[in-house]
């Protein structure tokens, strides 16, 4: 754990390092002119959208790879008509939980991208691994005003504490670092003020004060103190102290880079210069907020605030709690049950109609993602064309807690880099070589491999 | 004559300095006697108890199920291996290990043995307060204490991430929230401040004085604004060099052409996203170095006022007012007659139902009411105002059991209950319950009354449709007897997975009893379901029923271990509520968890043993229980691992 920890903290400083020298940006941007020949290749965006509890077998995985596109499964159902810009990957073992048996539910989300089972000596306290699309944010998140958007549709407060596992494990799936739970956003309108403000006027409401401007340096000087403050400190406060002294260079680097974008678009404005900045070639989405309380409509106001931030390139890395392991109904399906009660069907047959109905419902959320991406303009293709979209849960078969075979899907080509319109019977891999395979895929280079990972899996990358 | 009286003196002084030193004496000749004890059992009882029972699948080798005993028997009092030895005993205890299968099986006297020898391992620890690591304001911490510098809304905190209180509180610090800190703290001054050029504020010429005199001199004027502001913001006195880094703030704005007022709005900006504010930070560090230069960990007292702030947060989830601001600069907070006054006088102010909406509600599930699902059709009166009236109930009872420091009992048995036009519904009583207004009811029902049987406590471990008499047996022993109860394992048939037409006509008491008859299940639920079936005659919502959905009349007599019969509710509350010891030592022990921001382990065992002891001495009593909590040594003491500067050199 120690090890996970200092490498991390490198990982994190080098993506400082490079962010703090600003003219990097300039000559890191992908539509930075005609000085290099990749330059004119949109930059790849990594998504992932989590579904809990896993799938009814039987009713996801196809039967036949030549006929899966034109004869989905019940649960791959709502995905007809972009499977052939898709991959289902079996195969894909989920991270070994003993001696935690007793915490397949804690552990379903957390290990989704850690693909790392949690310190099992002290348990009470968070204590993990950077999740693979932090490792991508610390690379590729320095090129956006936000490094990485995390959504979520419930709250992450659950309390229970299976096996005595801290109970962050049951509703998180990214974190910063080993001890570093990523919150997620739940509130769309919060969301949309968020990437509006970074597309416009920088953090926060507009303010009736002209200082503004002096923030960054603002947050300079208190960044000073707080290291002052720092040498004065116990060792433990000083492990805290040093998320606060991170999370405010991010700031500082972010109000960096919106600064930026609006120098281009102000000279852009005044044709002087040509823009830096990523303009997509399609106009940005509409986001209606919805008034009701429909899961459908909750769900997707989320998936479109995701594109919405990949189209206009305000982030190039989210992670999307679809919903978290607790408690979630869904009461459009016309049934009141909890999802997880569901799961534990012994094989009746009203349960797993329950089930695959949940399944197909989750699957065709993140269908309607993927559907409105592929129908976005950018460069010579798409904005699906670009980005890695990968739907999974943490759990094969939610009766047995099985976590052989977990189920995956990826849509898009990752800008050319993999393999699309395929079923992938018998991949053999865990869950962090999938992990290392996509991020390597995106162009992050990996220091070290990705949880339990051994090897990538060149099956998935296109020829 | 002279003589005598010195000595009289003499006595006088050092008598209660001698009994103290006494007890500690006491203390350390106990521990060193039990841990001589504990390590004659570990040698001849349980090191062979393992080896012969265990080590055939439990080596570093094999790791069955990932579990090895090879640590446990180099280092038995390894803390970190606590959790294990604590597994293992439940496994002995309830026949789980060794496996039904294998041949050699101890016999019920050496499985007794273990267990003992396990739950007196807490008497071999070392005394420990615990680390108590800086803590980040919660999201109600935060907009309350904002609330108190600036007078805005609490409200003007809502767009940050919710999270959990108390003791699994995650207290990370992600770029996310220092983003939304800035966009808050801009909020506020745009809220509390009036635009440069116009008449200051009311707000504003409390925190930041007079506009500046002319011919004053800026800078003499920020460094007492700095000083005077940073004291209340970071609720202790700022250190020089913090002052110092506010000028520079004020520095910088007045070198970019910006008037005194904006420069000491920048200021103030800075104070509001400085760790010193959004932490509880020590307030003098230096000493900490100082004490503390050896590498060893050493154990160190809080100051006044981390006191003043951990006591504060803890009842009224705000910043320390003016009164016990100034006993913590007058160093007076140690003084535990001081202290216990001041808890006694938080208490007593409304603001402290905070206890109740942080810890009580927590503790309760209501925290999870306003979100939870129901089935629209079959309990459409769950609407937003019943669960607030339902939440409403619980929180009056608990703040007068908390403000009248009452019995600890009256939790679970009371005759007496708070109900408006809402919840008259659930309690049968909308011919006399007029109004949105709660009121204090007096109870005929012995069957109602108290957090059993109250709907916002029935409720939580209800289905969306139904009740679940398992969840609400798992709720009774967990959150109010304190008891661990297992998780079922995976794949045990569910009662739906039953026959159609063998279980027609049957109650769900029935149906269920059917499903224990599998010996796996049996040996939980024989605990769990008299107590779940005896709250059956309350519906998923509260309501009393006296038929259940089959039809079926309810049978709400039950048989809990021990022999103890009961036919009715009431009866059961009878049974719950004379096991106030139990209830009692969880109810300390969530407590103590709470006010910790941690969970409870290893040494605090013992404090929570020491609390325990003292509510009953004292009659049960709540405010003993908060007392105790607060002068207890974890809550005033701290271990620190190392310095500043040997970690810095790493």
């Amino acid at each position: 754990m120690r090890s996970n920890l200092l490498i991390s903290r490198r990982t994190c400083l080098r993506g400082l390092g490079v962010s703090l020298s600003l003219p990097l940006l300039e000559t890191m941007g992908w539509a930075d002119g005609p000085k290099s020949a990749a330059a004119s290749k949109p930059p790849v965006r990594l998504g992932f959208m989590y579904m809990p509890h896993g799938v009814i077998p039987e009713r996801f995985w196809p039967k036949d790879p030549s006929e899966f596109i034109k004869s989905p499964t019940p649960i791959l159902e709502p995905l007809r008509g972009v499977l052939d810009q898709c991959l289902v990957v079996k195969g894909i073992s989920g991270v070994p939980i003993a001696p935690l048996n007793g915490a397949p539910h804690a552990l379903e989300l957390s290990t989704w991208l850690t693909a790392t089972l949690p310190d099992t000596q002290k348990r009470s306290v968070v204590n993990i691994a950077i999740s693979a699309d932090q490792i991508a944010a610390n690379y590729i998140g320095v090129y956006t005003p936000l490094p990485s958007l995390e959504l979520a549709t419930m709250p992450q407060t659950h309390v229970e504490h299976q096996e005595g596992l801290h109970e962050a494990y049951y509703s998180h799936c990214s974190f910063r670092g080993p001890r570093q739970p990523v919150p997620a956003e739940i509130n769309p309108a919060s969301v949309l003020k968020r990437l509006f403000q970074c597309r416009e006027t920088g953090f926060g409401p507009a303010s009736n004060t002209s200082t503004q401007p002096l923030d960054r340096s603002m947050l300079d000087l208190v960044l000073g103190g707080a290291k002052d403050l720092r040498g004065k400190l116990s060792h433990d406060d000083q492990h805290k102290l040093d998320e606060y002294l991170d999370s405010v260079r991010s700031v500082e680097r972010r109000i960096a880079a919106i600064e930026l974008r609006q120098k281009d678009s102000s000279l852009a404005k005044a044709n002087v210069a040509k823009s830096n900045t990523v303009a997509a070639s399609s106009v940005p989405i509409d986001i209606k907020i919805p008034k009701g309380d429909k899961r459908s409509e909750y769900m997707q106001v989320m998936c479109d605030l995701n594109v919405l931030a990949f189209q206009c390139d305000l982030t190039r890395v989210s992670s999307y709690i679809g919903s978290t392991p607790n408690g979630v109904s869904y009461p459009e399906l016309g049934f009141s049950d909890e999802h997880h009660s569901q799961t534990h069907h012994g094989n009746k047959d009203v349960m797993l109609d329950k089930v695959t109905k949940i399944n197909a419902f989750n699957v065709a959320q993140f269908a309607y993602m993927v559907k409105k991406m592929a129908s976005l303009k950018e460069g010579n293709g798409t904005l699906l064309d670009n980005c890695i979209m990968m739907w999974g849960s943490g759990l094969e078969d939610g009766n047995k807690h099985s976590r052989d075979n977990l189920p995956f899907i990826i849509a898009g080509k990752g800008g050319g880099s993999l393999k699309t319109g395929c079923y992938l019977p018998n991949v053999k891999g865990n869950q962090g070589d999938l992990l290392g395979t996509l991020l390597t895929c995106a162009g992050i280079p990996l220091d070290r491999p990705i949880g339990i990972a051994k090897k990538q899996l060149p099956e998935l990358v296109a020829s | 004559m002279f003589w005598i009286r010195v000595t009289l003196c003499v006595c006088a002084l050092f008598v209660p300095v001698m009994q103290s030193l006494g007890a500690e004496d006491k203390d350390a000749a106990a521990l060193i006697l039990a841990r001589a004890e504990a390590a004659k059992t570990f040698k001849t009882e349980v090191s062979p108890f393992i080896s012969t029972y265990c080590l055939r699948c439990h080596t570093d080798n094999k790791r069955k199920g990932g579990v090895t005993f090879n640590n446990l028997l180099k280092d038995p009092n390894g803390s970190a291996l606590m959790l294990l030895w604590k597994r293992t005993s439940t496994q002995i205890a309830t026949h789980e290990m060794p496996p039904a299968g294998e041949e050699k099986q101890p016999s019920e006297m050496e499985r007794k043995v273990i267990t003992d020898w396990v739950a007196g391992m807490k008497l071999l620890l070392p005394k420990d307060p615990g680390l108590f690591v800086i803590r980040r304001l919660n999201k109600r911490e935060y907009g309350n204490t904002l609330h108190d510098l600036f007078g805005v809304d609490s409200s003007i905190a809502r767009d940050l991430p919710d999270e959990v209180l108390g003791a699994g509180y995650t207290n990370t610090l992600t770029p996310l929230l220092i983003e939304k800190y800035l966009a808050i703290a801009n909020d506020v001054l745009d809220k509390s401040f009036s635009p440069a050029g116009s008449e200051p504020t009311a707000v504003q010429r409390r925190l930041l004085g007079e506009p500046l005199a002319k011919g004053g001199d800026p800078k003499v004027a920020a460094q007492k604004v700095a000083r005077s502001f940073a004291r209340l913001a970071f609720r202790r006195p700022p250190s020089n060099s913090e002052v110092d880094v506010l000028m520079r703030v004020f520095a910088l704005a007045t070198e970019n052409g910006k008037p005194y007022p904006d420069a000491l709005r920048l200021m103030v900006k800075a104070v509001l996203v400085s760790p010193q504010f959004l932490f509880i930070t020590p307030g003098n560090p230096n000493t900490d170095s100082n004490t503390n230069t050896k590498a060893s960990p050493a154990i160190i007292p809080l100051d006044d006022h981390q006191i003043a702030s951990r006591l504060s947060y803890l009842l009224w989830a705000t910043m320390p007012d003016g009164e016990l601001s100034a006993l913590a600069d007058l160093g007076k907070l140690k003084n535990t007659e001081v202290l216990v006054a001041q808890t006694q006088r938080l208490m007593k102010d409304l603001r402290s139902r905070a206890l109740f909406d942080g810890f009580g509600a927590q503790w309760l599930g209501l925290d999870k009411l306003e979100g939870k699902m129901f089935d629209a059709e079959k309990f459409p009166q769950m609407t937003p105002k019943m669960r607030l009236a339902m939440y409403d109930e619980v929180r009056l009872l608990f703040q007068e059991i908390l403000r009248d420091n009452l019995h600890l009992k009256t939790f679970i048995d009371s005759n007496s209950t708070y109900i408006n036009e809402s919840l008259a519904i659930i309690y049968g009583m909308e011919q006399t319950i007029r109004g949105d207004e709660m009121r204090k009811v007096t109870l005929t029902n012995p069957n109602r009354g108290g957090i059993l049987t109250m709907p916002g406590t029935l409720v939580n471990s209800s289905f969306p449709n139904r009740t679940s008499p398992v969840n609400r047996g798992v709720w009774v022993l967990e959150q109010v007897l304190g008891e661990h109860v297992p998780p079922a394992p995976p794949n045990v048939p569910s009662l739906e997975k039953q026959d159609k037409q063998k279980i027609a006509n049957l109650t769900l008491r029935q149906r269920t009893e059917l499903h224990r008859s599998n010996a796996v299940c049996a040996n939980c639920h024989k605990v769990l379901d008299p107590i779940g079936f005896g709250l059956e005659n309350f519906d998923a919502i509260g309501r009393w029923r006296s038929v259940d959905d089959s039809a079926g009349t309810i049978d709400a007599a039950g048989v809990l271990p021990g022999g103890l019969h009961f036919n009715t509710p009431a009866e059961l509350k009878k049974i719950i509520a004379d096991r106030k010891d139990d209830f009692c030592r969880n109810l300390a022990s969530k407590m103590l968890s709470y006010a910790l921001g941690r969970q409870v382990e290893g040494y605090d065992e013992i404090i929570v043993d020491k609390i325990t002891d003292s509510i009953k001495k004292d009659d049960y009593r709540m405010q003993t229980l908060v007392i105790s909590v607060v002068t207890s040594y974890p809550f005033t003491y701290r271990r620190v691992t190392n310095t500043g500067e040997t970690a810095n050199a790493k």
